[in-house]
């Protein structure tokens, strides 16, 4: 079970102060509050490097915490911001979002919990962006047999994942 | 929890040294010092009107610099809390703060509408310098913004990079118009918010490279 957010709070203050066995604590609850936070947002083979990339950040910027304040609210933002970087990484390398078998390790609910967010945001994307990003990320059809099933020319689908992805990720660091 | 995680967090927690938390009130010291010392160079390089304490401005100074005034705080204290990673929003009032100054430009432009010569009007070299000058007297303030944000752990970078510009051109606008004695609506709803449409667009296209992490 993952510390309250008081306990949480009190932990990091003392941090702050140089208290190491808080601090070790601390790591270890926050580690596994992310776990919780990534596990329906990124691929499983990428959640543990996430994690680490946010426990690193939480470190060097341990000082912008304001003890008066939630710690959660504190570290989801420093998560959020990570997790936005990672998508701009994935988006510039072109790799897959869901990689084959991703699905399978996960339970059924965290797919339909997973699906039923990626629709969210599919509403502010153009149709043909949306189904080129459902065809060739999610559903892992190549570029031609997305091509035709949609209609649309390859030169196009590829067009509209590049753009639907970077508006994707705009949109995942626009939300408050 | 895996082993290179457990190591991990061992190795962070060896590291651990105190930490001096972020104060708010750092933040607006720094912006507020960066500002007085933008004003004392304004007054000694350029030296401030001093007939608009006589008596002799019209209204649309003390407005226009005091609404400037507004939207600079507000800015300022916005951009100040983003260095501070939170969730939510809490910039509300530099929003409603840029809506009202955009007034004063629409107001400069209907009162134009009667005149014979309305672009002879606008267009005069002295105006070019009220531009160019409170753009440079935005410097300063956009130093101590950025290195406030760089000290931090801002997570949204476009909106910091509007604010940063947004304050420093308003402020340091504020700063040099204290010098400048054109107090008619037309030059001061037009010339005084250039520099702060400017200075936001700059912002916004600079500050985010400065301020990754």
């Amino acid at each position: 079970m993952i510390a309250d957010e008081a306990t949480l709070s009190r932990l990091m203050a003392k941090a702050q102060q140089g208290d190491r066995p808080a601090y070790n604590v601390l790591l270890s609850e926050a580690g596994m509050w992310l776990e919780r936070y990534f596990r329906r947002r990124v691929p499983p083979h990428q959640q543990d490097d996430l994690v680490q990339d946010v426990l690193m950040a939480l470190h060097a910027k341990r000082a912008t915490y304001d003890p008066t304040r939630p710690f959660l609210p504190w570290l989801a933002a420093i998560a959020r911001y990570r997790w936005v970087d990672h998508l701009r990484k994935v988006y510039r390398n072109e790799t897959d979002l869901l990689e084959e078998g991703d699905a399978v390790e996960d339970s059924e609910e965290d797919v339909i919990t997973a699906r039923v967010s990626l629709e969210r945001l599919f509403i502010h994307l153009p149709e043909g962006q949306a189904e080129a990003i459902e065809l060739v990320k999610i559903e892992g059809h190549s570029i031609s047999e997305a091509a035709q099933k949609t209609g649309q020319s390859e030169s196009l689908v590829k067009v509209n994942i590049h753009r639907g992805l970077k508006k994707l990720a705009a949109l995942v660091e626009k939300a408050e | 929890m895996n082993r290179a995680r457990e190591e991990m967090i061992a190795g962070l927690t060896a590291d651990l040294a105190p930490v001096r938390s972020f104060r708010l009130r750092d933040g607006l010291v720094l912006t507020g010092v960066a500002a007085l010392l933008t004003l004392a160079g304004v007054a000694l390089f350029k030296g401030l009107w001093m007939g608009a304490y006589h008596g002799d401005a019209t209204p649309f100074f003390w407005i226009t610099n005091g609404l400037l005034l507004l939207l600079g705080s507000a800015s300022t204290l916005a951009v100040v809390n983003m260095a501070s990673p939170q969730v939510g929003s809490s910039r509300e009032a530099p929003k409603w703060a840029t809506a009202m100054v955009g007034v004063l430009p629409l107001a400069a432009f209907l009162s134009l509408i009667p005149r014979h010569d309305p672009i002879g009007t606008i267009v005069d070299p002295v105006s070019y310098h009220c531009m160019l000058d409170s753009l440079a007297a935005s410097a300063l303030v956009a130093i101590a913004l950025v290195l406030w944000l760089r000290r931090g752990a801002p997570v949204s970078h476009n909106a910091a990079g509007w604010h940063t510009g947004l304050a420093a051109g308003a402020l340091g606008t504020v700063a040099y118009g204290l010098s400048c004695a054109l107090d008619t609506m037309t030059h001061l709803g037009i010339w005084h918010i250039l520099p702060i449409a400017i200075a936001a667009v700059v912002g916004r296209m600079v500050v985010p490279r400065l301020i990754k992490w």
